[in-house]
């Protein structure tokens, strides 16, 4: 009963307000939710100077009021209406969202549209937050084997110029040093509606959504001068290395990142599926070479945040080895899987298969919901990406055609060309910990 | 879908909410082949994936007494090789299909998954069946995870979270086979192969199993194609040993588990609890989402956004097929730890002590259905809920009288719920830190037994 292949199209439709606010509208009868963001062009790359972990930071202080909605009152709502919310922060976005029954449509535009509008927040405030956010970063980096590893490792080795190579979780110093005028200077410097963009997924007419964003939301100011930064990088001639102490876990871990080219230039369709050929799963070459083949490693896994980011990023594989092995040693074998396909490049009989499966996982990623809290999170992710940096949301139809019509001659001509020592840092995990002698 | 009712974009009060929309669960073919393995299939057509789970209604807890760990580390191994697929070709024929595959087991089941494209449906759920029926456990690739196994519960030894887990349950459940969340390194040595094959045999079985599909597909031919893959599939029902009853405890007392240096630390409390059988279930759920199981209740409003002690408080139902369990737990400033505990105690007495408020009580209904309905709108909540309802057993309309269920709760049934649920005088509370640090003040809540990371008892 195979079926035969389907090639997905979802819905879109765009409108930009007169303020600037771009607002994307994806309709989805099947089931009575609606899933909004309001995504702001913003992220921990651009934080103040001496302000590292200021965006987080600032992600807290937005759902500590409004100017309609005191304290925990955004909560409250959302909550009483059947939903779930909650923000991130990221490089280049910070997101605020919600899923909710579809009669609460209106409540949660009226919502994000007030916090988009004036934050009304206080010092006691701002000092709760700065508790929370500590904590935060205890539970997840400070008091966890491998916490931050390697997120938060490899930007300060394999970046110079700061917006891409500090601290983003922050030091506790500049967490402390942060001040309220900090916070409101940052919000009307970036909060504003010509920096952001409004997503409605789910059940809902778009013509009736695009009225009550504009009813809500087109009255708030534009920001007339948002600041343009400089993120570029400097050319890399060498290899950067480093090492971090590891406090908890028992094993050595390396990280091992390779820069890669600009966000939607030919290469970068390469990218996304070479990182699938070398990492695809357990089928991926680094996995079964070093975990499999040659047991020197326990677990392999991958990050390349392709269609999320709009700056310097990495593809980055992270390799926690057997105590028994060197890290240097580790790292030679990993190098023989990267010289095996500068060398050989790679068979159709495997590229196509890599395709079919990243053709499933991107539908995967679509459809993902975080656990199943927020459907089609996913899907509004990419919209507000795409809408943001390319400028246009109907790239979520056609981006897949760019990474299916990688051809074998170019993996092998990016691996020659981008999987170099002068293009790559490597950070070592050091275990430290009496737990990690035997 | 609301229309707006004011014309005013600078309105200070929040817009009422619209008339409610019914949510309607998805129709359900269920069906049990002849050879006892019940099959659930819904058809979810947005994306053109299918989404499979295979459970067994067998896991660590019927072996928990001669060898812990077992189910798990045979799940681990049975996607690894089968009667004619080695290793390789099972990974490779899944990227070809562009599937994930996954084999787990936890205490109550073991389950074999997959999710991929939907016109590979069948290749997909041959390779499960393969798996279910043909594992043919390589002693290589068992020895290679067997020592991957080992690491990894290194690491796990090291995490603050897992510790406090592992010495909870062991309180709580004492010779229950739930008191067990992880073997020993010496258990994960004396596993063998053979041990493995005999779980396998005994209870990979489909008179024990549950097959739920979610995707892409029609009923019908699904059902169809499931009955030639795996309807001549044949194994007697396992026998499942009695299981023992977890302590009666009496009186607060407190378990420190020793983490030299630590810059957090990590409370979990709780008591012995209900499962989604009990008739008090629902009150309990709507219970715990006003005192900590929501972002918005009174344990979060408390410790997180009012006092600044922790990121991530949080209080939850965990419903074990046998025998639920309540918890309270969150990552806390080691200077702060007598003054959380205090507040979790105070919250979890005003809860037995006074009816919720008429606007709590209606804010918690609203959302406990309404997160709970999220479920229909992906194929992964789908296969979420309807693995519950099914695995479980149960009962009929479960899913569709939820909401009304949830509705008709008042505020007298929360506090009848948290009086009988929260036992806050008898509670078990675990520490995960320094004692140097926070010695002192886990010893105003009880007598205090202190442990290593590894399980032995400190002086």
């Amino acid at each position: 009963m195979n079926a035969p292949a389907k090639l997905l199209h979802i819905p879109v439709e765009h409108t930009t307000l007169a303020n600037g606010l771009r607002v994307v509208a994806s309709p989805d009868r099947s089931a009575p939710f609606v899933t909004v963001g309001v995504y702001y062009q913003i992220g921990f790359r651009l934080e103040p100077r001496g302000r590292s972990g200021f965006a987080h930071l600032f992600e807290h202080m937005m759902f500590q009021g409004s100017e309609n909605a005191g304290k925990m009152e955004h909560i409250r709502l959302i909550n009483s209406s059947g939903g779930t919310l909650n923000g991130t922060t990221n490089y280049d976005i910070t997101n605020y969202f919600e899923s909710v029954p579809s009669n609460a449509l209106e409540r949660v535009l009226w919502l994000e549209a007030d916090r988009m509008r004036a934050l009304k927040v206080d010092d006691e405030n701002l000092r709760n937050q700065r508790d929370v956010v500590k904590e935060e970063v205890r539970v997840n980096v400070m008091n966890q084997p491998y916490g931050g590893f390697p997120w938060l490792d490899l930007p300060p080795v394999a970046f110079r110029n700061w917006p891409n190579a500090h601290n983003f979780y922050g030091d506790f110093a500049d967490l402390d040093a942060a001040t309220l005028a900090d916070v409101q200077t940052f919000f009307h410097t970036y909060y504003a509606p010509n920096n952001a963009v409004l997503l409605m997924l789910g059940d809902f007419e778009p013509a009736e959504g695009f009225a009550l964003a504009k009813q809500y939301f087109e009255n708030i100011p534009p920001q007339p001068k948002l600041p343009l930064a400089d993120v570029s990088e400097p050319a890399q001639t060498e290899e950067r290395t480093g090492a971090v102490d590891e406090k908890l876990g028992p094993l050595p871990a390396i990280a091992i990142g390779y820069t890669l080219p600009p966000r939607e230039s030919p290469d970068w369709y390469v990218a996304g599926i070479l990182d699938r050929v070398l990492h695809g799963g357990r089928a991926g070459r680094v996995f079964r070479k070093l975990v499999l083949d040659e047991q020197i490693a326990v677990d392999v896994s991958s990050t390349a945040d392709l269609l999320d980011t709009n700056g310097p990023t990495q593809m980055v594989t992270s390799i926690y080895h057997k105590p028994e092995f060197t890290s240097e040693g580790t790292i030679a074998i990993f190098d023989e899987v990267i010289e095996e396909i500068q060398q050989k490049g790679i068979a159709l009989d495997e590229l196509d298969p890599v395709k079919v499966k990243f053709r499933s996982d991107f539908y995967s990623s679509l459809e993902g919901g975080m656990g199943y809290s927020m459907p089609r999170f996913g899907l509004m992710h990419y919209l507000a990406c795409f809408t943001l940096f390319d400028g246009d949301p109907h790239r979520v139809n056609t981006i897949l055609d760019g990474f299916l019509a990688v051809t074998p001659e170019q993996v092998q001509a990016f691996a020659r060309k981008y999987l170099v020592a002068r293009n790559r840092a490597v950070v070592v995990r050091r275990p430290v910990a009496p737990g990690g002698a035997r | 879908m609301t229309s707006s009712t004011t014309s005013s974009a600078l309105r200070t009060q929040p817009p009422a909410l619209g008339p409610e929309s019914p949510v309607a669960w998805p129709q359900r073919t269920v069906r049990t082949l002849s050879n006892g393995l019940q099959v659930v299939l819904v058809e979810s057509r947005n994306f053109p994936k299918i989404s499979a789970q295979l459970y067994f209604r067998s896991g660590n807890a019927v072996v928990a007494h001669s060898a812990p760990g077992l189910a798990e580390m045979t799940a681990t191994v049975v996607r690894l090789g089968t009667a004619t697929r080695p290793s390789r070709l099972i990974e490779e024929d899944l990227r070809r299909m562009g599937a994930s595959l996954g084999t787990q087991a936890g205490a109550d089941s073991s389950a074999i998954s997959a999710t991929g494209l939907a016109e590979f449906s069948s290749g997909i759920l041959e390779l499960m069946a393969d798996l279910a029926r043909h594992a043919s456990f390589p002693e290589d690739e068992f020895e290679r995870e067997r020592r991957q196994r080992l690491e990894e519960l290194r690491i796990d030894r090291t995490t603050p979270g897992f510790l406090a887990s592992e010495r909870f349950r062991k309180v709580l459940f004492g010779a229950h086979p739930y008191a067990v969340v992880a073997p020993t390194e010496e258990q994960i040595a004396a596993f063998t192969r053979d041990q493995l094959a005999e779980f396998y045999r005994k209870h990979y079985v489909p008179a024990e199993s549950v097959l739920v599909v979610v995707g892409d597909f029609s009923a019908d031919a699904m059902l169809a194609e499931i009955e030639k893959i795996f309807g001549a599939w044949n194994a007697p029902k396992p026998d499942v040993p009695a299981f023992p009853a977890p302590p009666q405890q009496s009186g607060r007392r407190v378990y420190l588990v020793h983490m030299p240096g630590t810059v957090q630390t990590q409370v979990l409390l709780g008591n012995l609890s209900i499962t989604r059988r009990d008739p008090d279930w629902f009150s309990l759920v709507l219970a715990n989402s006003i005192f900590g199981g929501a972002f918005h209740s009174r344990l979060v409003i408390n410790i997180r956004e009012q006092k600044g002690y922790t990121y991530s408080p949080h209080s939850g139902v965990n419903a074990l097929r046998r025998q639920g369990y309540f918890t309270v737990r969150a990552a806390v400033r080691n200077d702060v730890v007598a003054a959380t505990l205090t507040e979790m105690f105070y919250e979890m007495d005003r809860m037995r002590s006074l009816p919720v408020t008429a606007e709590e009580l209606d804010s918690a209904r609203s959302y406990i259905t309404g997160v709970f309905s999220l479920g229909v709108a992906t194929q992964d909540g789908l296969l979420g809920q309807l693995s519950t309802v099914y695995l479980d057993q149960l009962p009929e309309g479960y899913l569709e009288n939820y909401r009304d269920k949830i509705r008709a709760l008042t505020a007298a049934d929360v506090l009848a719920a948290a009086r009988r649920h929260f036992d806050s005088a008898n509670a078990q509370i675990v520490i995960v830190g320094d004692r140097a640090q926070v010695g002192e003040q886990a010893a105003l809540f009880g007598p205090v037994e202190t442990f290593d990371a590894q399980g032995a008892r400190l002086a």
